[in-house]
């Protein structure tokens, strides 16, 4: 069965990817690995190349802009980021990576009907993300 | 979005695919933010200059743009680099020389001025009502908040874009509507004696309205830290500070009074040094001010040599020459002293068990980007714990 999710677009694109949820807020530079494409958390690293990154939003360093291009750079960016959130460090380099970047409608209801079993997909244009 | 015929101009390639490039990286994230027109700006500080921080993918996207050998269209200054300008630190490694080099050739060709610091506003302070394009959470915080000057926490590629333009997207903190203090913070006494960094840190993490701050007649340094930690946890770029933020420069709404106690901000405190362990103190983030330099000129005067571990203090090189007889009397004690870098830019040569600093933005990336164990203490309790 899938599920509709209304998200606002903030950079636009096509993306495809099962979902990894860091319920909280992230500094790109110091809790991103741009080398191995993983973020640091308490609780150790959580794979994040080619998902679909589900986080509050960005906070701290103004070089996160330059962690999330080297993120792609270096092949290990998420298809794709679903926030509750955005600021422009977190904008910026998006754009710069062509990384497309939604704003999530109830974030904390949408957070908690994530799993890993999940795949969420997006057309560009469309005001939505399908989960299935 | 509203451009200028000159901005279209611009745009459309007519002075170079730089600045073509540069302009639509800051239409795009204005237009992702809602943003209907640009504002000219004049000066930039540019932050993701340090090699170990940016590594070759942002070196690589700098010499693109260096290549075409475009000139920044207003002041700019950067942020510090990943080695020791002074080279005579122990504690710093140099071993990305010649990698910064390129990052620096290439900033310094297209005009910044070559700053290397986090305090851009040592060279020169903004004025009030003033529009920047800053990177650097902790400068732009400052910024909004000290000085009363209007910037958004620009991202690294952002604020270079709006050097090589000379125009950033009017949105967010150009607006004085959005300059609104909503949530009221009063610091109990027991926290009022500690640094200030430990309120920081919490506010940081638990507000996300704007905070307006009663803090009365402290240093400019404490306010340099209690603001750099609440950008580092936090996503802060402006905290009315009661008394300090210059008037005009923001509106207040109060939704919300939270006082804060010592027991909110203990945990932050983290580690202190056991007898057995190396302890590097460390201050200098952001970067140490004329202020600060004084002050530990009085602590020092009456040590010789730390008793263990190294004092860590990293500045801004033009203080390092205009303070130079503070600077020779801090190298007489052994304290190691690094310019134009920090630890949180650059790579360490040697693993401490500890680091014991004054700085909550400090606390909060030492421990993610070197794994060390971090406490905070004055700068009275770091010189202690290392000269005794």
């Amino acid at each position: 069965m899938s599920l509709e999710w209304r998200i606002k677009r903030v950079v636009d694109g096509d993306c495809s990817g099962r979902p990894v949820l860091i319920n909280q807020y992230l500094s790109f530079f110091g809790e991103v690995d741009p080398v191995k494409g993983v973020v640091r958390t308490d609780t150790g690293e959580v794979e994040i190349a080619g998902k679909v990154l589900v986080f509050k939003g960005s906070r701290g360093s103004t070089v996160g802009s330059y962690v999330i291009y080297a993120l792609r750079k270096n092949n290990v960016n998420p298809c794709c980021m679903i926030v509750k959130e955005v600021e422009p460090i977190l904008i910026a380099g998006c754009v710069l990576a062509g990384i497309p970047l939604f704003i999530a409608e109830d974030f904390e209801k949408f957070s908690t009907i994530l799993s890993n079993e999940k795949l969420i997909t997006h057309r560009a244009g469309d005001d939505h993300v399908t989960i299935e | 979005m509203y451009l200028t015929p000159f901005q279209e101009r611009m745009l459309k390639g007519e002075f170079g695919w730089v600045y073509a490039k540069a302009l639509e990286i800051i239409v795009k994230v204005g237009e992702a933010l809602g943003s209907d027109r640009l504002v000219e700006i004049s000066h930039a500080h540019v932050s993701g200059v340090s090699y170990s921080n940016i590594g070759e993918p942002g070196l690589d996207f700098l010499r693109d743009f260096y290549r075409e050998m475009p000139r920044f269209r207003v002041y700019t200054t950067i942020n510090p680099g990943c080695v020791d300008y002074g080279m005579l630190s122990q504690v710093i490694d140099n071993k990305y020389l010649g990698k910064q080099a390129l990052i620096d050739e290439a900033l310094v060709g297209m005009g910044a001025k070559p700053v290397f610091t986090c305090i851009p506003y040592y060279h020169r302070p903004p004025l009030p009502g003033e529009h920047l394009a800053w990177g650097e959470s902790s400068a732009v915080i400052f910024a909004n908040s000290y000085f009363g000057a209007m910037t958004n926490r620009e991202g690294g590629p952002l604020a270079l874009a709006s050097a090589l333009t000379g125009f950033t997207y009017y949105h967010g903190l150009h607006e004085l509507e959005n300059r609104v203090a909503r949530v009221l913070i009063k610091i109990s006494p027991l926290i009022y004696n500690k640094p200030l960094s430990l309120a920081g840190l919490w506010i940081g993490e638990n507000v996300r309205k704007v905070p307006m701050l009663e803090i009365k007649e402290k240093p400019l340094y404490e306010i340099k830290a209690l603001l750099a930690a609440m950008a580092a946890s936090g996503s802060h770029a402006l905290a009315v500070l009661d008394g300090i933020t210059p008037k005009g420069t923001y509106k207040t709404s109060i939704e919300e009074t939270i006082t804060l106690e010592f027991s909110d901000v203990e945990k932050y405190i983290g580690e202190t040094p056991g007898t057995s362990e190396t302890v590097l103190g460390y201050v200098g983030c952001p970067h140490t001010h004329p202020e600060e330099l004084v002050i530990l000129r009085r602590l020092l005067e009456k040590y010789r040599e730390p008793k263990r571990g190294r004092l860590l203090v990293t500045m801004p090189p033009e203080i390092a020459s205009t303070y130079s007889s503070i600077v020779r009397l801090l190298l007489s004690r052994k304290v190691d002293i690094a310019l134009g870098t920090c630890p949180v830019v650059s790579v360490l040569r040697k693993k401490y068990d500890l680091m014991l600093t004054n700085s909550g933005k400090a606390f909060f990336y030492m421990r993610k980007i070197h794994g060390l164990k971090v406490g905070i203490a004055s700068l009275k309790e770091i010189v202690e714990s290392i000269y005794t």
